[in-house]
């Protein structure tokens, strides 16, 4: 099912969403960052539920998403973060950005967070139950 | 290296200016837009820019560098080379003409007329500053007899990381006053906010003036939208804008590019063999204020736009119904409501700036209000102002071409503190 | 949090010294009978320093309008945000206006018009800044 990831320690299936920035932290993005499509796209294709959320507007977001091929589950202005959790039901949320913004959005709605550059290490993979 | 002092028009009454009519914009040239300079490729710095700007500019104008006899400019597109980004110097440099900063990071009139082989210019100046002021300047200069035949490049850089960005605890000079309470943006803000409770408005009336613009704007082939980010920008995609401080979104803040313009300024005189038609200049005129107190207020801001909309119309002798074109700066995006308000451009009054967005602004109405698209639709370039004046009179802007009469254009920037306007006609009478 | 703190000069020290002792002064002009903040080396009416004093206020004053900074370009104040900026003018001159966090105040909740009093906190060992509460 869509969204559903097999925990790698436990085999429990659980459905764990992930935020990109944009700017600083993807590839495709201004400047761009260390984590490619090509990780954006395994993530996805291993059931993760991906979106962005990014000072980009939101139609530029969506154009980014079908340029390279992925239906994004999501896309939010950074400060709607909040607004994802509400929407997009999931065990566990993570954001990653390269801006204190980011960092300030994760934490106040309780998501995990990543730096761009910790990002690029594609931690999400070997993430437990707990998130 | 000349540097002008009382050029401005600046004192009240300021009367109708000596050259009116006498002077006139020729040529215009552009490089292309990128987002920043990326330390390394020497054809994409403000220098090679500058360059090519300033070929475009002679060619459109008709004239070779023997022609130019001065040249004006604002050597970083800010005022006193302002500082910008992580990549600023001491840096590596490379082999001459790129081995100090300028032309790298800036651009003097001396670096200019030297790579372009200027061999009879007799007037140089680096001292413009923000565009509008260095157009006046460059008019004044011309009007006087200082040159002729004047280029005026205006580059507009940008490095890597962000700029304005204050570190540190230590709070001297003007920011003991401010950064103990964190103030910088929020000023914009305050303004804002002090505006909406006035008039019985909100931010996200803003929309339609700024989503108008990003339309105008992608109609340049070298605006930073239409070359890096051409999708349509929406009003879904403003009211969602990150606030940056309350009542200023990330939408109303403009692009910063690397890129640069150059234009021709003459005489109306030698205006008559170039290339291209005309465009006069009817006037320039400027000023700056400073608070009364500790931050600038709604009240100040719409008294400072009144004084400059008061001295553009004393300068040029014309009246709001005599301006077809009106390009008020829009970097950030809600101070250009004070300038369209205080000149009263088609009968808009103060507290009616939103009022007036949510009709037809289009370049096809009857209100075509910033044709050029501003910054906010071409990054953060400014040339759009000067260039879509010029070329909305000349009937040359092409797709943007507005539908209605073209004679008269007047645009002003950059913020109600501190701003020049600029009177354009097709007639020097 | 530490914020930043005000380095004063020789035309601002009496300003942070009275903070210090609890007063809150602006410079005022005897011949113009005219106050002005922040301090400034003339009048800026008559152009003239030499009858340039300061004054005590009287501590009171009026929210006049506010923002919210959400990104501040004054990265010490990052961990702050999202974070009110008010503005109160002067009660017997609201021409003259200080800064305020309102640090009482609910970010999304400021009373607009609401009158204050003057308080003064410390930013630094052996300094205090203004800081303006609600009045009771």
């Amino acid at each position: 099912m869509l969204g559903e990831h097999q925990d790698s320690s436990t085999g429990a299936v659980v459905k764990i969403l992930l935020s990109f920035d944009i700017d600083g932290t993807l590839e495709l993005g201004d400047p761009p960052g260390g984590v490619t499509i090509e990780m954006v796209r395994r993530a996805h294709e291993r059931g993760y539920l991906v979106g962005s959320c990014s000072d980009k507007p939101l139609s530029s977001q969506r154009a980014i998403w079908k340029e390279i091929d992925i239906e994004p589950v999501f896309v939010a202005s950074k400060h709607q973060l909040g607004d994802v959790r509400a929407r997009v039901e999931a065990d566990a949320y993570y954001h990653m950005g390269d801006r204190d913004t980011d960092f300030q959005v994760a934490q106040e709605h309780d998501f995990g967070f990543w730096w761009a550059h910790e990002a690029i290490a594609e931690p999400w993979l070997s993430l437990g139950t707990e998130g | 290296m000349a540097m002008e002092t009382k050029w401005e028009r600046n004192s009240d009454p300021v009367g109708i200016w000596e050259h009116r009519g006498k002077v006139a914009l020729v040529g215009r040239g552009h490089s292309t837009t990128d987002r920043r300079w990326d330390g390394v490729n020497l054809d994409q710095t403000l220098g090679a820019y500058s360059m090519v700007a300033a070929r475009n500019a002679m060619e459109d104008a008709g004239i070779s560098p023997d022609d130019v006899d001065g040249v004006i400019t604002s050597p970083g597109g800010q005022p006193r080379h302002g500082r910008f980004g992580a990549g600023w110097a001491p840096r590596p440099y490379f082999d001459p003409p790129y081995d100090t900063e300028d032309g790298l990071t800036y651009v003097t009139a001396e670096w200019f007329a030297r790579q372009l082989g200027l061999k009879n210019v007799k007037y140089l100046n680096s001292h413009g500053e923000t565009l509008w002021n260095l157009i006046g300047l460059a008019a004044q200069a011309v009007g006087d007899g200082r040159c002729e035949v004047c280029l005026v490049p205006y580059p507009n850089g940008n490095l890597e990381g962000r700029y304005h960005q204050t570190e540190g605890l230590e709070a001297g000079g003007p920011a003991q006053w401010s950064l103990p309470w964190g103030w910088g943006l929020s000023g914009q803000g305050f303004i804002f906010d002090q505006y909406c409770r006035k008039y019985g408005t909100n931010h996200d009336r803003m929309a339609p003036f700024v989503v108008q613009e990003r339309k105008n704007g992608l109609l340049w082939p070298h605006s930073y939208y239409a070359l890096h980010e051409p999708e349509p920008f929406t009003e879904e995609d403003y009211v969602n804008g990150r606030s940056i401080a309350r009542g200023l979104s990330i939408f109303d803040c403009d692009r910063p590019v690397q890129a640069a313009a150059c234009y021709v300024v003459t005489t109306a005189e030698r205006a008559r063999d170039m290339k291209q038609k005309p465009v006069y200049f009817l006037d320039h005129t400027e000023g700056a204020f400073t608070p009364r107190s500790l931050v600038q207020t709604l009240d100040e801001s719409e008294e400072w736009s009144d004084i400059l909309a008061q001295r553009a119309y004393a300068g040029s002798g014309l009246r709001p119904d005599d301006i077809d074109l009106f390009s008020p700066y829009d970097g950030f995006a809600i101070n250009a409501q004070y300038f369209l308000e205080a000149f009263g451009w088609r009968g808009v009054k103060r507290g009616e700036a939103h009022d007036f967005y949510a009709g037809d602004i289009s370049l096809q109405g009857p209100n075509p209000l910033n044709a050029g698209g501003g910054n906010m639709g071409t990054g953060r370039m400014r040339t759009a102002f000067i260039t879509d004046s010029m070329e909305q009179l000349q009937g040359r802007a092409g797709p943007r071409q507005v539908g209605i009469k073209a004679e008269v254009a007047v645009t002003i920037g950059v913020l109600p503190g501190n701003a020049c306007s600029l009177v354009f006609s097709t007639s020097p009478d | 949090m530490p914020r930043p703190i005000p380095v004063p000069d020789e035309l601002s020290q009496p300003f942070w010294d009275a903070c210090n002792d609890g007063r809150l002064l602006v410079q005022y002009c005897t011949y113009c009978e005219r106050r002005q903040f922040p301090p400034e080396p003339a009048c800026r009416e008559c152009g003239w320093q030499f009858h340039l004093t300061w004054l005590e206020t009287s501590g009171r004053g009026t929210i006049v309008g506010y923002s919210v900074t959400h990104d501040s370009r004054t990265i010490a104040w990052h961990a702050e945000q999202p974070y009110v900026n008010a503005i109160v003018s002067l009660e017997e001159d609201p021409v003259i206006n200080f800064h305020s966090n309102l640090p009482r105040v609910p970010v999304d909740d400021v009373p607009v018009g609401a009158k204050v009093e003057v308080d003064f906190i410390e930013v630094t060992p052996g300094q205090r800044i203004p800081e303006w509460n609600v009045a009771t």
